[in-house]
């Protein structure tokens, strides 16, 4: 077993910039007012550098990562 | 004076002084603060990242101004804030939490990336007009033929509005934004002539909306009359006070943004180059450069109570000027902020403002930025800025009035 990564985001912080999900759509997601929902707060095995480069570009430091 | 300045007129005790000594002023209200305004943000970075004015206090650190940000239960958009001639407060603008989030609801799936990619075979069909009747002609004045046609057309088919408006349309925003261009520099004209094309935008949009309420369009403006918040209705002041946001926020913060992008890839050739080479590049690109330009350089939040920003007291009603552009070059968030890089692996800049408020229709002024640097360059790939042309830039909202652009024609 690897190392286990989770993402979640809330709402606020989160105000729909909608960085995360332009730049990690795999990650995250978008709902119909834009804002990012997190479909499997797991993180898939390959993905880790992809959950990270969205919390890293997000404006209000609405995503948290356990690592 | 207040207690603020009393406490930082000693120095040398200790006590941290927020009255700007040691900044050159004259260099915050010159045109280098519109033009070229980065080095201006890092001399009140490094002097007086908390300024006190009379009662309003300047910040330029990100930190202070994400508190600040996300914060409206403290620091509120209300009309105390901005006053631009309107007469109710803007909408959702400024209306404070809980309220502003029954408006959001409502308008928040309207602007959203889902909504907002239909509309790109609209928009790429526009600029590619737009950019053909110049594209032969070797040059262009760039504001005029593109930056403003661009997003006032794109409002006025979004609220389906007939193009013939469009003259009346720019003559209505431009006379809240910068009334000096119709009265010169006396303030109190420049108040009357706010009020008076306020008037006029109310009434224009009160007769628009009379047709729609007799007969419904698939246009914006028949949603909102059909729109409700938890059962009721939006009332026609409502509709009028959305209507005012979207005519001053939609229009010349796109047109400025192009500009500022434009001028700085037309002096740029190395990083122009990079978005010809390669397209896939321009969604990165729109970001460094709304991070970089900032085309709207701060904005305002009123204190609903006093409170304390990063050791500075700040009294109930004081104003809390926060720059954007400053906040998007602060080194303790970038490294090398002052340097401006399409491959930037972290970029959270604030260019859309922060919090609650977060501009709402970002989405959309991102695919027009998107598609009309697509477009553009497609057809004219390499060109610069007129010999002998000294571009001008408004403060505040950065926008060039003249661009003139020249290249080799076909």
């Amino acid at each position: 077993v690897g190392v286990e990564v989770k993402v979640s985001v809330t709402r606020p912080p989160c105000t729909g910039h909608g960085r995360c999900y332009s730049l990690a759509p795999e990650v995250y997601g978008c709902d119909d007012e834009g804002y990012a929902v997190i479909e499997n707060p797991e993180v898939p095995a390959g993905l880790e550098a992809q959950a990270r480069l969205g919390a890293a570009n997000c404006p209000e430091d609405a995503i948290v990562i356990e690592e | 004076m207040d207690a603020a300045a009393t406490e930082t007129a000693a120095p040398g005790n200790g006590a941290p002084d927020y009255s700007g000594a040691g900044i050159d002023f004259e260099r915050m209200g010159g045109p280098e603060m519109a033009s070229a305004p980065q080095p201006v943000y890092k001399m009140l970075r490094d002097g007086a990242p908390i300024l006190r004015m009379d009662n309003m206090v300047l910040l330029s650190k990100r930190a202070d101004i994400d508190f600040t940000l996300r914060h409206p239960e403290i620091f509120s958009s209300n009309m105390d804030a901005v006053n631009i001639g309107n007469i109710r407060p803007m909408i959702p603008l400024q209306i404070d939490p809980p309220d502003h989030l029954k408006y959001r609801k409502i308008l928040d799936p309207i602007f959203a990336p889902r909504q907002v990619a239909k509309l790109e075979e609209d928009v790429t069909a526009l600029v590619q007009d737009l950019v053909s009747r110049f594209a032969d002609r070797g040059e262009c004045d760039f504001s005029a033929e593109l930056a403003v046609p661009l997003p006032s057309q794109v409002f006025l088919t979004l609220l389906g509005l007939p193009l013939d408006d469009l003259a009346t349309f720019i003559k209505m925003k431009d006379g809240i934004i910068r009334p000096e261009v119709f009265v010169g520099d006396d303030l109190e004209k420049a108040a009357a002539h706010r009020h008076e094309t306020a008037l006029q935008m109310y009434a224009y949009f009160e007769r628009i909306l009379d047709e729609r309420e007799r007969e419904r369009r698939d246009d914006l403006l028949s949603q909102f009359l059909d729109a409700e918040i938890d059962g009721h209705k939006l009332s026609r002041n409502e509709i009028l006070d959305v209507c005012f946001l979207f005519l001053i926020a939609g229009l010349d913060t796109v047109t400025s943004s192009l500009e500022c992008f434009t001028a700085y890839l037309a002096q740029h050739p190395e990083h122009r180059q990079e978005l010809v080479d390669d397209e896939s590049l321009i969604p990165q690109a729109v970001e460094e450069l709304l991070r970089w330009e900032t085309p709207v350089t701060g904005i305002v939040r009123v204190a609903l109570d006093e409170t304390e920003i990063g050791g500075c007291t700040v009294h109930k009603g004081d104003m809390v000027a926060v720059m954007l552009g400053a906040a998007n070059t602060d080194e303790a968030e970038y490294p090398d902020g002052d340097v401006v890089d399409f491959h930037r692996e972290t970029n959270k800049h604030i260019a859309f403002g922060g919090g609650v408020h977060r501009c709402l229709g970002s989405h959309l002024a991102r695919l027009e930025l998107r598609v009309a640097l697509r477009e553009f360059h497609r057809r004219i790939p390499s060109y610069s800025i007129k010999d002998g042309v000294e571009l001008e830039y408004t403060p505040n909202i950065r926008s060039i009035e003249h661009l003139p652009l020249v290249w080799e024609s076909k």
